[in-house]
Formats: structure tokens, sequence, C-alpha cells
């Protein structure tokens, strides 16, 4: 550490590499952690979260009953011991407009925390004004709604994509509240869909029909090409298994913070990372990545590390995968029950994961430990400070001996 | 634990890895799998099928005996271009691939085909396969085409065992005799895995396990099938003060 440090002075090496080491180091220590909590609101499972782009101090959560909660993130009490407050709840007493069936997933806007997208089992899609917690404006569906996405880049289109369970994506446009572009192609219901961080174009879509499509908005006719886990070469699966992304559905989708690769699961248990511009199937080799999720699943890519991390919810715990070398590093253990959605916080390097026990967890790295030098000193300095039980301080000897 | 604190050592500490540079990864790596694979070879009994099978060994067994999967998978494809090593698609299970060394598959099957008819086909399709093809299964115009074989010419080799019917038009590549092979490999792996589950707490020392007298059901050596539960993740492999732990994990197909 301290000849990274030198280094980074005396200008040998480049700033990013001190900051990539270090955020490395902090996310190969996550632990849970007694000093922090989060406020146990809901009452049934929680089944997304989001964490704000701009500051990374809110948080959003959705639940099983409905009910959607904001959190504050950030520690301005002096103490380490710090439970992030629920600031506001849209719950089912208080507000009307609430989701009358399970919230599946929620998303800030990503330019500023005036607003937030929330899509559930009552089929409706609603944007919500932070402020006053009311809709303005509400998207009727046919189906469940599985997902959305908006897209985290885009500045000349506000585009939300959205997947239900007709076979149909369909794009809702929020400046003009129209629906009517709709991509066609997938077969099934469609459980995951996810913009692409690094072009505002791009949209990849996830099906039970075991096919991932990616997508160019701006193309009227399909899909650009299809994964597959073959990489064309037809002679490894059975006739009908040609051309799909997974032997089963596929139900979560990821990409990396720089886009360039994109990682898909599916419940024949496997993990897979495609290059995100051909299509082609790294064949990095996760293992058994056990997953019986019904709807989708939403894992996360840690930031800023290298190598990268892969935080899946695998039953009751959170694996953590090498991005690229596919080796497991460690099972975080900590819920009662299964865990539905996991959030990585760039900044502090936190993990935040929510599952079916109520319970948000906040992993967080441990600090070093201070070094036994200081304590020592402290006590010959500072005398005061009694480390000795009182039962064998010595009260009877002289100072003459 | 331990891999976290070799990944956090390797962060920080250039130094060591400048020095160790020279002396790593493709030399080895290679000369590393052949040996796992005639270790399981090893492994594998022959006397069982009256010595008309070559010696099988699936893939996923590799990875209980190296910890890297997608370096296991590359070199096993490098070992598989250069001819040394045919892949088969075993039918059971869209994940399981069995790995025969090339040579010892091209003797095995002419050893069958003596005297029969269908010698010479399956000579010529051997001649064509071993060297250059490393697919696992044909269809009709990579048939007719690329290897010039007629219809009569190909049913003989689906006679002779060497092709297995995929669908209307297609074939997989197969092993003469494997049905024998499949069905006491799919009953002793039941066998084994059910022995795991009923241990007290579902979980037992891989030492012990392989002490165990097997049933009858259990006709391959114990190593192999454990070799193959661990590579296939059907158990969870826990390492203890007293060596290897195997904890069955619930929600398997079996």
């Amino acid at each position: 550490m301290l000849s990274f440090l030198y280094a980074r002075q005396s200008g040998l090496d480049d700033p990013v590499r001190l900051r990539r080491a270090e955020s490395t180091r902090r996310v190969l220590s996550l632990e849970l952690n007694h000093n922090r909590d989060v406020d146990r609101i809901h009452g049934n499972g929680i089944n997304t979260l989001d964490i704000e782009v701009i500051d990374g101090r809110y948080m959003l959560s959705g639940g099983s009953d409905g009910v959607i909660v904001i959190y504050d993130l950030e520690n301005n009490s002096k103490k380490p011991q710090y439970t992030c407050k629920a600031i506001c709840t849209v719950g089912r007493s208080v507000c009307r407009h609430v989701h009358k069936f399970s919230v599946e997933t929620v998303q800030w806007y990503p330019h500023d925390t005036g607003m937030f997208v929330s899509s559930s089992f009552d089929k409706t899609m609603k944007v919500w004004d932070t402020e006053t917690l009311k809709p303005a404006e509400e998207f009727q569906f046919d189906g469940n709604v599985y997902c959305h996405h908006m897209s985290p880049v885009a500045r000349k289109h506000s585009l939300v994509a959205v997947g239900t369970k007709d076979p149909k994506v369909q794009l809702c446009d929020l400046k003009s509240g129209s629906r009517i572009h709709i991509l066609q192609g997938h077969r099934g219901e469609i459980l995951s869909v996810r913009w692409s961080p690094r072009y505002d174009h791009i949209l990849a879509t996830a099906s039970t029909d075991s096919r991932v499509h990616i997508w160019d908005v701006r193309r009227a006719s399909g899909s650009l090409f299809t994964l597959d886990q073959h990489n064309g070469d037809k002679s490894k699966t059975s006739s009908e298994a040609v051309n799909t992304a997974h032997n089963g559905r596929v139900n979560g989708l990821c990409f990396t913070a720089d886009g360039l690769h994109l990682l898909t699961t599916g419940t024949d248990d496997r993990m897979r990372l495609w290059n995100s511009a051909t299509g082609e199937n790294t064949l990095v080799n996760y293992g058994k990545v056990v997953n019986e999720s019904r709807k989708g699943l939403k894992f996360t890519v840690s930031r800023g590390c290298s190598p990268e991390f892969v935080f899946v919810p695998c039953g009751s715990s959170v694996a953590v995968y090498g991005l690229h070398s596919g080796e497991l590093i460690t099972m975080l253990r900590g819920h009662y029950n299964n865990v539905d959605c996991c959030e990585f916080h760039p900044d502090y390097q936190e993990l935040y994961s929510g599952g079916k026990d109520c319970n948000i967890l906040a992993w967080v790295p441990v600090l070093r430990q201070p070094d036994i030098e200081d304590e020592e000193t402290n006590s010959k300095r500072g005398g005061t400070q009694a480390a000795i039980n009182p039962a064998f301080e010595d009260a009877w000897s002289s100072d003459e001996d | 634990m331990n891999r976290k604190r070799a990944l956090i050592a390797d962060t920080f500490c250039l130094t060591k890895r400048r020095r160790c540079a020279a002396d790593s990864v493709t030399g080895e790596s290679q000369a590393d799998i052949r040996s796992s694979l005639q270790y399981l070879v090893t492994l594998f009994s022959r006397k069982l099928f009256n010595d008309s099978l070559p010696p099988v060994v699936l893939k996923h067994q590799l990875y209980s005996l190296h910890n890297d999967k997608t370096s296991v998978d590359k070199q096993v494809n490098e070992l598989r271009e250069t001819g040394e090593l045919l892949m088969f698609q075993l039918g059971f299970d869209s994940e399981a691939f069995a790995l025969v060394f090339a040579e010892d598959f091209r003797a095995k099957v002419l050893q069958g085909e003596a005297g029969r008819g269908t010698l010479g086909t399956v000579e010529k399709f051997l001649a064509k396969l071993i060297p250059s093809c490393s697919d696992l299964s044909f269809n009709k115009e990579k048939m007719l085409k690329e290897f010039l074989f007629t219809d009569s010419e190909i049913t003989q080799l689906v006679k002779s065992g060497v092709l297995t019917v995929r669908d209307a038009g297609s074939w997989w590549l197969s092993i003469p005799n494997s049905g024998k092979f499949i069905k006491y490999f799919i009953k002793g792996r039941k066998a084994v895995l059910g022995m795991v589950k009923k241990s007290k707490y579902g979980e037992i020392l891989q030492t012990e396990l392989e002490g165990r007298r097997t049933t009858s059901q259990v006709k391959f050596q114990m190593k192999y099938h454990i070799h193959d539960i661990i590579g296939a993740e059907l158990v969870e492999c826990i390492q203890t003060t007293s060596g290897t732990l195997l904890r069955y994990v619930d929600g398997n197909v079996n």
C-alpha cells in the first residue's frame, strides 16, 4: 500500500491505479457490519433496489406488498453506528395511488432524483414525482410487467423499455406519453430488459424462450443479433436448442460498467459472459450458479475495481465471482431467506441486498485494524485510559520496591 | 477466505509477479491436463466391458482436479484441435461431455469392427475424423458433400455404433457399445449420491466415502464417481481440518 502511495506521489503510477487497487481490496473484504443497518419498513419480501447515480445518497426499494420506500444512505451523525433511515414511503394506507400488487422494478430517473419509475404485477407502470409522491403518469399494460429500464446515458431520448408477459417489448416515451414503438422477435414472456451504458440506442432483452436479443431502437426491422451460447457451432446441441443463450429461461441481464460485456443468467444454473458488440460467448465458466427464480433475477457488477466482480443472488446468499476468471471468490451469507436483488454502491464499494426475509442488508468493507503499536503508546501516554480491570490493579505495592 | 487474501496480495504485490512472470502458465498447463486425464483414465474399469470400450473420462471430472474451469475448457479445446482428444455428447445431460484419447478410440473401434463387413467404411470415417474434424454431430449435407459418403455407407456407420441418430438428417458422434457404460454410470452416480444423502446431516468426509464398500449398483471405482459428483457440483466441497467434506446439495434433479 505504501509503495502505491509513493508511486502515486512521485508520478510513477497513474492516479487511477491506486484507486483501483484500493477499491479491489475493499470489495474483497466485504462483510456484514453491525454498525450499519437499513430501516425495516417492508412487511413482505423486497424485489428490487436502486441507488441514484448523481450523489449515491438515496436508495429506492420496491416490495412484494406494493410499497415503495426511499432511504437516505448518507451518514451525517458523527457516530459509526448508523441506520439508513427511510425518508418517505409510498404505503398502502397513506397513498391511494399505491400499486395493488407486487412491485417488480423501480428505477430513479437517471438524470436527477425528482422522478422515479416503478412497474408492478398490477399491470401498470407509474412515473412518480418524488416531491409530492403522486404519479405524474401511468401506463397500462395487458399483462404483468416483469421489468423496465431507462437508459442511463440517453440525452436525446427518454424511452423506457418495458418487458411484460407479452412477447413484444414495448418502448414508452416519457416526453410524449406514447407507447407505439414495439420490438418484435421474442416468443415468450420478457423477463429482463437492459439498456447499454455505452450507447444510448442499444437494448438487450431476455425471455422465457431461452433467447436474448440485442436491438438497435433506431432500426425498424428486427433485432441486431441473438446471443448463441455455442457461437454458431451447431453441432454441440440438439436441433431445437440451436441459437439459444441458455438451456432454460433467461432471467437476468447485466451490462458491465463500460458496456463492453453483457452477463446473462438462466434457469439452467449457468451464467454466461458475452462480448456485447459481436454477441460472442466468451466461454468463461462460472460453474453452477444456482438459479430458481421464476421471474427476473437482479444482479450487479462492481465498478472501478480490477479485476471486476459479479454479485449474484444464489439462494439465500450472494455469490461473488471474478468477472473474467470465473472463479468463485466468496459467498456472502446473512439473509434468512432467498435473496432477490442486490445493488452495488460504487463510491463506497458497499453492497446492499434485499430478499424475501424483508431485510435489506448492507455489506460494508472491513476497515484496517489499528496497529498494535499505536494502542500501546496510547496507554503509556494516557494512563487515564484504564484498560486494566480494577480487580487486577496494583493498589498495595509501594514505589520503593 | 484464502482466495481473498491471495487476491489482495496479488493486487498489491507487484514485484513478486514480475519475478515469476517467466516460469508460469503456458508450457505447464497442457501437460497438467494431459496428466490429469491419464490419471482419470486409470480409474476407469476396463474389465467391466470386456475390453470393448476405450477408457472414457467426463469433462467435468477435470473440474474437480483443477480450480480454474475456464482454463480447463480452453486446454481441452486445444487438445481437441490438435486431434489428440475426442469429445462426445453423451445424451443424458446436455452439459455432460465424454472425452476419449483419439488413439484409444481408434484402436478399440477397429478392434470391434475386425471381421465385419463395415470395417472399410469405418476406417475411412476415422481417417477423415481424427486429425481434422472436432465436431460433435454431423448433418446429412456434411456427410454427403464434405466427407463424400453415400447413404448406404452412413447406414453402415450407424449400425457399427460410431454414429447415433440425433434427429432426421443429423447424427451424433458416439462410442460403440457405450449404452452399457451410460447405464452403469447413471446407476452408480445415483447410488453414490444416495450414500452421501443418507449420511448423518447429509455430509460425509471424502476419505470415509472412498473407504466405504460399494453396493452392487456401483460398478466403477469409487474415486471415479467422486470426481464426477464433485465436478458436476452435485455435492458441495468444504475444506475442514479433517480433510474435504462432501455435503449433498438440495435441489438436484437426481
